[in-house]
């Protein structure tokens, strides 16, 4: 246990200087680009709002005063005291307050279909593993991996038309409806897991495959061992073998990958949040970056490098528990 | 597998959960994937929500764009005390604000009072203009103008009028969101709100005695133009603003006897601007040229879905249709497709065709242009493909080039760009329209931001004409001034016309009823235009 103290330590040295660039990197992007946030919002109008406003709205948006070093300074003192700014896009939002409003959303979409997709996967892949060639090894792989290899925005509308539009047996947007008003009761609950369900599904059919390889391979690899072949030589049961030697060893490279996913789940889930209309990050993101709300944008980059980041140091803390030599 | 579970999870009826109660009329103008709370109608638009400024506050007057009639709201009537100089409103009697509070004179001079000192909320730059704004006392309030500015009217007339009781008490009224708005319009109280849709309710204390009959408005959230046109199509909307493709197929012939829309030309004429800072451009010939080579049938039907069609040869859209100069648009036939004249042209200005470089202009350079349009703008996009196959067609090396919105916007008003397409100015009177088109008051230099006259194209002569128009309320004067500048427009040509824009208005008929359409124009139906939607929101009954 000091062992995996001590090399977790070690480890968040490591991942303060990589938070420190991603930070820097978040402040200095989003600036590179041509044209500014003012003159964006601007443009919106069509030209309906004389040149003078554009002044204005330049003013209190704190753009064009100080030197990009004096901004820098700016961003990363109120950046310490948890300030992110004011949205652009959502104006006069704070953008804390914007982020937080998609983000419980956000984690139960991408959250629940990762946490599954993980699941399932190497479940499938580790027992497609151990009945090498038998029926689920012959036929599961290639079909999820057809399956995964559609572009997942049209087997997300393909799915969304059949089953929400035309069938009509799954709501056709939203995280819970119209008519039902948020709160800890049943009928809120089962609206939320019934707008919750196709998005989720076509999310984890579009990974399912990859986690499933990523598994079956490695688990092969492990069960070629001889610590296998001596744990069956001395008798253990099959149950065990299968757990706690062979599964046990094999999923530790597809934790890292769930590492990363898991962080990157805040991002949102872009594609599923816009066919599904669902209210979550991805599609906040993707009106930051047209809007050039940079305020949003770097409170979502830095939501989603501080989650990647976590879950990356969460992952490695699991990975040296579970095998003593990453040490 | 799909209905068992859904009849596990009690989803049997999805659609009849998601449907509005009877009377609540859904609306769909913006286009959000979450919404926010924000009702300050001082603040930009498009950061307030659209309801802040078409039915919870109101403007002393609206301008029918349909009927080109002022329609008195919380003014009475207005009247010029000195034409162009002094404008004085009858203020209305017997207002609320929707929590009870009487409405008055002195609502309304805060609110100038506000905008002048929170420069950031004076939208309409009215006190660019204006110089002082006083009560008499008669009911009357009277606007001084520092110059005869008659075109200033609109800009007055349009403010929405905030309530004194609450904003005196906001501290920074340009980043307060007004959560819980007081307003005069016909809804005016919150239901509900939450990220996904939220409900307005009917000001108790209207002033309209009996309106309006519709119980309440609904907005769901769409997070792009797909979403919003399925639930159009499923009849889940009763009222839409968003562009519809192919509207007869997809919308109307699901529902003939209810789907129905109305597109009328009137919102500002897009056009191909040519940079006439860029060698070339600078020639009136060269761009006549360019509109000789434009197919504009072609254009509106691939690029517009044939929802428009080409625009007038003076530019004018047809919101200004009473403005137009019907023999110099008869007359003039610089917008036909003649690919030959286009040759001669451009021969006449100078230009060689040879066979190893095209085009070369007279300085011995290569003619080479670039069409720049936001990428994503599709029927934009689809509108400069066509003009490209042209101008290649005359052998012009012209290229289309797409850009993110943001540095396309800032391509075309900092003059960096060769032909652009984009929109033009709009207002009550051609005054802003033309004024963006030719004055040398709006031109900047290259690099200089400008936020209209991206061509870079001024005129003393329209300068002096504009000046005039300022001065004058008479109809006859107005009238004369402004065939005279689209007699500069069509001789100069300093920017090249396509299409006038369509108003985008959609509605579903099968719950209320009184919506404007082609044969009943009491207004606009689009509610892309507030505060003209007042209009329409005060007429619609539920059936």
């Amino acid at each position: 246990m000091i062992g995996v103290l001590r090399y977790a330590f070690r480890r968040l040295g490591f991942y303060a200087i990589a938070a420190w660039g991603a930070i820097t990197l978040n402040f200095f992007l989003p600036r590179m680009m041509p044209g500014d946030p003012a003159s964006t919002l601007f443009g919106r109008f069509e030209g309906r709002m004389e040149p003078e406003a554009l002044e204005r709205l330049q003013d209190l948006l704190g753009y064009g005063d100080g030197s990009i070093f004096t901004q820098y300074v700016v961003y990363l003192k109120s950046l310490f005291q948890g300030e992110l700014g004011t949205s652009i896009a959502y104006f006069p939002e704070p953008v804390f307050n914007v982020i937080r409003s998609g983000m419980a959303w956000t984690l139960l979409l991408a959250g629940t279909a990762v946490v599954i997709a993980f699941l399932l996967g190497s479940l499938l892949g580790a027992l497609a593993a151990w009945n090498r060639g038998g029926k689920l090894d012959n036929w599961a792989p290639a079909s999820f991996a057809l399956l995964g290899a559609f572009p997942y925005f049209w087997m997300a509308m393909l799915a969304s038309y059949v089953f929400a539009f035309q069938l009509e047996w799954f709501p056709i947007r939203h995280a819970y409806g119209a008519n039902v008003e948020p709160g800890w009761t049943w009928s809120f609950f089962e609206s939320v897991i019934t707008h919750l369900f196709l998005p989720a599904l076509t999310m984890v059919i579009a990974s399912l495959a990859g986690w499933m390889l990523m598994m079956r391979s490695t688990m092969i690899q492990v069960l070629g061992e001889k610590s296998i072949r001596y744990a069956r030589a001395r008798g253990i049961s099959e149950r065990r073998v299968f757990l706690q030697y062979a599964v046990r060893n094999a999923i530790l490279p597809s934790l890292t990958s769930f590492g990363m996913a898991l962080g990157f789940v805040v991002s949102g889930a872009l594609l599923t949040e816009i066919i599904f209309s669902y209210p979550g990050e991805g599609y906040l993101l993707i009106q930051a970056v047209q809007t050039q709300d940079y305020p949003l944008l770097q409170g979502l980059f830095l939501a989603i490098t501080l989650s990647v980041l976590a879950a990356n140091f969460f992952v490695d803390i699991l990975t040296a528990v579970f095998d003593p030599r990453t040490r | 597998m799909g209905p068992v579970l859904a009849a596990l999870l009690g989803t049997g009826c999805v659609e009849s959960s998601e449907l509005a109660p009877p009377g609540t009329l859904v609306v769909s103008q913006e286009q959000a994937a979450s919404w926010t709370r924000n009702f300050n109608p001082l603040l930009p638009s498009g950061t307030a929500r659209w309801a802040a400024s078409a039915c919870i506050y109101e403007p002393l007057l609206i301008f029918n764009t349909v009927t080109q009639e002022w329609v008195p709201r919380l003014a009475e009537r207005f009247e010029w005390v000195e034409e162009g100089v002094r404008l004085a409103f009858k203020i209305r009697e017997g207002v609320r604000w929707s929590d009870g509070t009487p409405f008055g004179v002195e609502d309304v001079l805060f609110t100038f009072s506000l905008i002048r000192d929170v420069n950031m909320l004076d939208g309409g730059n009215i006190w660019s203009f204006i110089e002082s704004i006083e009560q008499r006392d008669d009911g009357w309030i009277e606007v001084k103008f520092q110059r005869p500015y008659v075109p200033g009217l609109a800009q007055v007339a349009h403010q929405l009028i905030v309530p004194k009781h609450v904003f005196e008490q906001v501290e920074s009224p340009e980043t307060f969101s007004n959560p819980n708005p007081v307003g005069t319009g016909p809804f005016t109280e919150i239901l509900k709100f939450n990220q996904q849709v939220w409900d307005l309710g009917r000001n108790p204390y209207y002033w309209q005695a009996g309106k309006p009959a519709v119980e309440a408005l609904r907005f769901p959230a769409f997070p792009d133009n797909d979403q919003a046109n399925i639930a159009l199509i499923r009849g889940e909307v009763d009222w839409a603003g968003n562009f519809v493709p192919a509207i007869d197929r997809i919308y109307v012939d699901r529902n003939p006897e209810h789907h129905h829309y109305w597109f009328p030309l009137i919102s500002s004429t897009i056009f191909l601007y040519a940079n006439t800072e860029r060698e070339g451009l600078e020639q009136t010939l060269v761009r006549k040229a360019l509109s000789h080579a434009i197919e504009r049938a072609r254009v509106t039907r691939v690029g517009m879905y044939d929802y428009t069609q080409a625009a007038s040869p003076t530019g004018l859209s047809f919101g200004h249709k009473k403005w137009i100069h019907t023999e110099l648009e008869d007359s003039s036939d610089w917008m036909t497709y003649r690919p030959e004249h286009a040759v001669e042209l451009l021969e006449q200005a100078g230009l060689v065709q040879t066979e190893a470089d095209g085009w070369v202009l007279p300085s011995g350079k290569a003619f080479e242009l670039e069409i720049t349009v936001p990428a994503g703008w599709s029927d934009w996009v689809r509108s400069s493909q066509v003009m490209v196959q042209g101008f290649r067609d005359i052998g012009l090396d012209v290229r289309l080039v797409t850009r993110d919105f943001g540095a396309w916007l800032h391509a075309v008003q900092h003059g960096e760009f060769d032909l652009a397409m984009g929109w033009s100015q709009s207002g009550v009177t051609p005054y802003e329209f033309f004024k963006g088109l030719m004055s040398t008051e709006s031109v900047q230099p290259i690099g200089e931001m400008s936020g209209s006259n991206w061509h870079r194209f001024g005129s003393s002569d329209a300068d002096a004409l504009l000046t005039q128009f300022e001065a004058t309320s008479d109809p006859e004067d107005q009238a004369a001034i402004m065939d005279e500048l689209q007699g500069l427009f069509v001789q100069h040509a300093p920017a090249i016309p396509l299409f006038p824009g369509p108003a985008w208005g959609a509605f579903n008929s099968e719950r209320f009823t009184g919506f404007p359409s082609e044969d009943n124009p009491y207004a606009v139906l689009s509610p892309n235009r507030p505060p003209e939607s007042l209009l329409v929101l005060t007429e619609l009954e539920p059936r």
